[in-house]
């Protein structure tokens, strides 16, 4: 019995299995490279909680007095941007656009002499333009005064880029490949640097190390989200007047309760007393605490306010 | 930057992480925040209470019967308020034996029961029943509430329902409701041909009594403020009459005797007037009769059908249901007569208004959009609540405290009406059991 073989067949099966056989030495050769990433510590916090984060203090002490200062010279102190909006410049920029003509006067103004007369006659001529065209009198009469300046070639307002301007307006259509470098930014990138008599890198109005982290909003979340589980909040009616209980709690560093916790708020009415012993039977079911040992000195002895509203 | 974010809580930019630390300065200016913070605990869902209630202890070994007995009925019923969870006795770790000895709280701590309640029925030598219970808080320890009652055996799950109002009392903050009872209309037979019993049962749908025969057809029962009279209206040979029944002595007899038809009655809260409908032709007004002196003083005066009037608490007004708007309304008047206010503005119509005993709010039927609703307003009309809908529900009436309604639903078809509970915010829906069909329920103050 022969057997016939079909060429391309082999063919096909030679280059298949050297293209496998290539790929599966080549790709399993070296693992897929994963840069272990540095964990951020991520806490889940409520919106007023992040809002107390957040909120700055215009009369808030500064504790880093010293201005940033990258080179040492003569003391030339960058401005601070904070609280200052209102003296900030224009930033005027080669391609910024032609700053738009809202007074009828500016345009006058800027305009070498020639132009002159004409300017100051067109808003004159604007009411009447129903005469020449038929065009709505929505038209902008200072956007049609430009126009017809345009017409006339007056000279153009000085501008930075003005050798290079009238060429292009001229070309504007045609699209040219090769000019596109023409549009970039030839000067040199320049920053300036904030010169003082002794170098400082912290651009921050706060201390290197950031305090963010210590205000309660961190460990009193996790206390918060801890102690819920165990708060079987009363169900105090449908008209529940809103209510705040306030406890004193002093923790041990495992985070069990060194003392009972104490009420500071005296029960006003019979809700307000059953609302009361909720907050205490959870706080006392809740422990032991699991809060950060880096601020056991503040969770020593803390305030938990338990309010009766719902979020 | 990468130093500052070690320490802050999330990825914000160098701005926000400014503004945080000013924040940061900020609280450290006060004094007590640097070293006591205050944290807000806020949020949380209302959560019923885990409560723990063995079997109450039997002094002698024959009262062990009526300790479960007890205990059952006391949480059944803090069961059935929504408010409370009892735990599940196959979970228990500890056997009380001894009430008059502390718990061991941490076997209950196990368990996540908050409150503990531990108790003992003791049959007395002179043939009484002795009730003891105690309420422990389970993490404090502390000891909330302790009573004990005396009362004749056969009156035991009395005894268990003004415990179970100690409880609810002491753990809510609001007063029970459990230790009443509601009248209601008992339905028996089919459809065409319904039998109609006044019946009368605990509000947990124990004890059934039934006042009348059911040769009549009965309607509206109500309780007068000292449960012992019953006032409702009977379809008799003649027109329905008003009529007033001795729930002691079984005796009964007609309010008044005026010569249209009378109907929807109900007692003045000091229980010595009963205020009506009377029907004067094609239209009906009210009417409120003195029981002692059997003086009739008219209330309204309108070519408009005026019903279904109901004190409010103090005795100082009425809310009645009245058409001559239009469409029937709910309407607030001077319980001596005078001029009325009209409070229901919503889509549709509103009848068997009924003040809370609170006297916060009145509960009504709502009409409208093919359904009928239970919903509660405020007696000035506003905060209108909407507590359920359905194909057909009537007759709302408090509980009590004013925290619970009851009503009657009717699902339609061949079947017929039953029972049902639900708090004023809507929750807790629950059915009262009932021998049979029931309708137009009522229910007592409390009894004690």
């Amino acid at each position: 019995m022969q057997l016939k073989v079909d060429k391309t067949l082999v063919a096909s099966i030679a280059l298949h299995v050297l293209v496998l056989g290539w790929g599966l030495v080549s790709f399993s050769s070296k693992a897929f490279e994963s840069v272990p990433e540095e964990s951020l510590p991520v806490d889940v916090i409520s919106a007023d909680q992040l809002a107390k984060v957040m909120a700055g203090t215009k009369s808030g002490k500064k504790e880093n007095p010293k201005p940033l200062v990258e080179k040492i010279a003569e003391a030339k102190p960058v401005q601070e941007n904070v609280g200052k909006i209102a003296e900030k410049a224009p930033v005027v920029t080669d391609t910024a656009p032609p700053p738009e003509p809202k007074p009828a006067e500016k345009p006058v103004e800027k305009k070498p002499d020639p132009p002159k007369p004409v300017v100051e006659n067109k808003p004159k001529e604007e009411p009447k333009p129903v005469e020449k065209k038929p065009d709505p009198p929505k038209v902008d009469p200072i956007a049609e005064a430009l126009k017809k300046e345009e017409k006339k070639q007056p000279p153009k307002p000085v501008h930075l880029a003005s050798a290079a301007q009238p060429a292009k307006q001229k070309a504007e259509r045609v699209y040219d490949e090769t000019q596109i470098a023409a549009l970039l930014d030839k000067r040199d990138p320049s920053r300036q640097a904030v010169a003082g008599e002794a170098l400082n890198s912290n651009a921050a109005l706060g201390l290197a190390k950031g305090k963010a982290a210590d205000n309660s909003a961190t460990w009193g979340a996790l206390f918060k989200e801890q102690v819920l589980r165990c708060w079987k909040k009363p169900y105090g009616g449908i008209e529940a007047t809103r209510l705040e209980v306030e406890f004193s709690i002093k923790l041990k560093k495992d985070g069990t309760l060194e003392v009972m916790p104490a009420a500071q708020t005296a029960p006003s009415s019979p809700f307000q007393r059953v609302f009361l012993e909720s907050g205490l039977r959870a706080i006392i079911e809740c422990a032991p605490y699991k809060l950060p040992q880096a601020f056991f000195e503040e969770w020593k002895y803390f305030f938990p306010v338990f309010d009766s509203r719902d979020l | 930057m990468s130093d500052q974010h070690k320490h802050a809580p999330f990825l914000i930019g160098r701005r926000q992480l400014l503004s945080g630390l000013a924040t940061g300065l900020m609280l450290t200016s006060v004094p007590r925040a640097r070293a006591q913070s205050r944290v807000i605990v806020s949020g949380g869902e209302a959560a019923p209470l885990p409560i723990a209630i063995p079997n109450f202890v039997g002094g002698t070994p024959q009262d062990g019967d009526v300790g479960v007995g007890v205990t059952q009925v006391i949480t059944n019923n803090l069961k059935r308020s929504g408010l409370f969870a009892p735990i599940d006795p196959a979970a228990f770790i500890e056997k009380v034996v001894n009430i008059d000895a502390a718990p061991q709280f941490q076997n209950w701590k196990t368990i996540n029961a908050q409150a503990l309640v531990t108790g003992r029925m003791t049959r007395q030598p002179d043939g009484r029943l002795k009730a003891e219970f105690r309420l422990w808080d389970v993490n404090t320890g502390q000891q909330l509430s302790g009573q004990q009652y005396f009362t004749s055996p056969e009156y035991w799950r009395r005894i268990a329902h003004i415990i179970s109002d100690q409880i609810y009392e002491r753990l809510t903050g609001e007063k029970g409701y459990f230790d009443s009872r509601v009248v209601f209309v008992d339905e028996t037979g089919p459809k065409e041909r319904r039998v109609k019993r006044l019946a009368l049962m605990d509000q947990d749908g124990a004890n059934v009594r039934y006042l009348t025969r059911g040769a009549d057809l009965v309607l509206t029962p109500r309780f007068s403020p000292s449960t012992q009279e019953i006032t409702y209206m009977e379809f008799g040979q003649g027109d329905p009459r008003v009529y007033l029944f001795n729930v002691e002595t079984g005796q009964r007899e007609i309010v008044g005797n005026f010569p249209g038809m009378s109907f929807s009655p109900r007692f003045s809260p000091d229980g010595q007037r009963v205020v009506m409908s009377l029907q004067q032709g094609g239209n009906s007004n009210l009417f409120v009769m003195d029981l002692r002196s059997k003086s009739t003083t008219r209330l309204t005066d309108t070519p408009a059908i005026d019903t279904s009037p109901s004190y409010a608490p103090d005795g100082s007004r009425l809310c009645f249901e009245s058409d001559r708007g239009g469409k029937p309304q709910i309407y607030i008047m001077p319980a001596t007569g005078g001029p009325a206010q009209r409070i229901s503005f919503g889509e549709g119509s509103y009848s068997t208004p009924v003040w809370s005993p609170r006297g916060d709010y009145i509960a009504f039927t709502k009409q409208g959009g093919g359904q009928f609703s239970i919903g509660i307003m405020k007696t000035d009309g506003s905060g209108e609540r909407i507590l359920t809908s359905g194909f057909h529900n009537e007759g709302p009436t408090f509980a009590p405290n004013g925290r619970v309604l009851m009503f009657f639903r009717d699902p339609g078809g061949n079947g017929g009406p039953s029972l049902y509970t639900v708090d004023i915010s809507g929750r807790n829906e629950q059915r009262v059991p009932t021998p049979g069909f029931a309708s137009d329920p009522a229910w007592s103050p409390l009894l004690s």
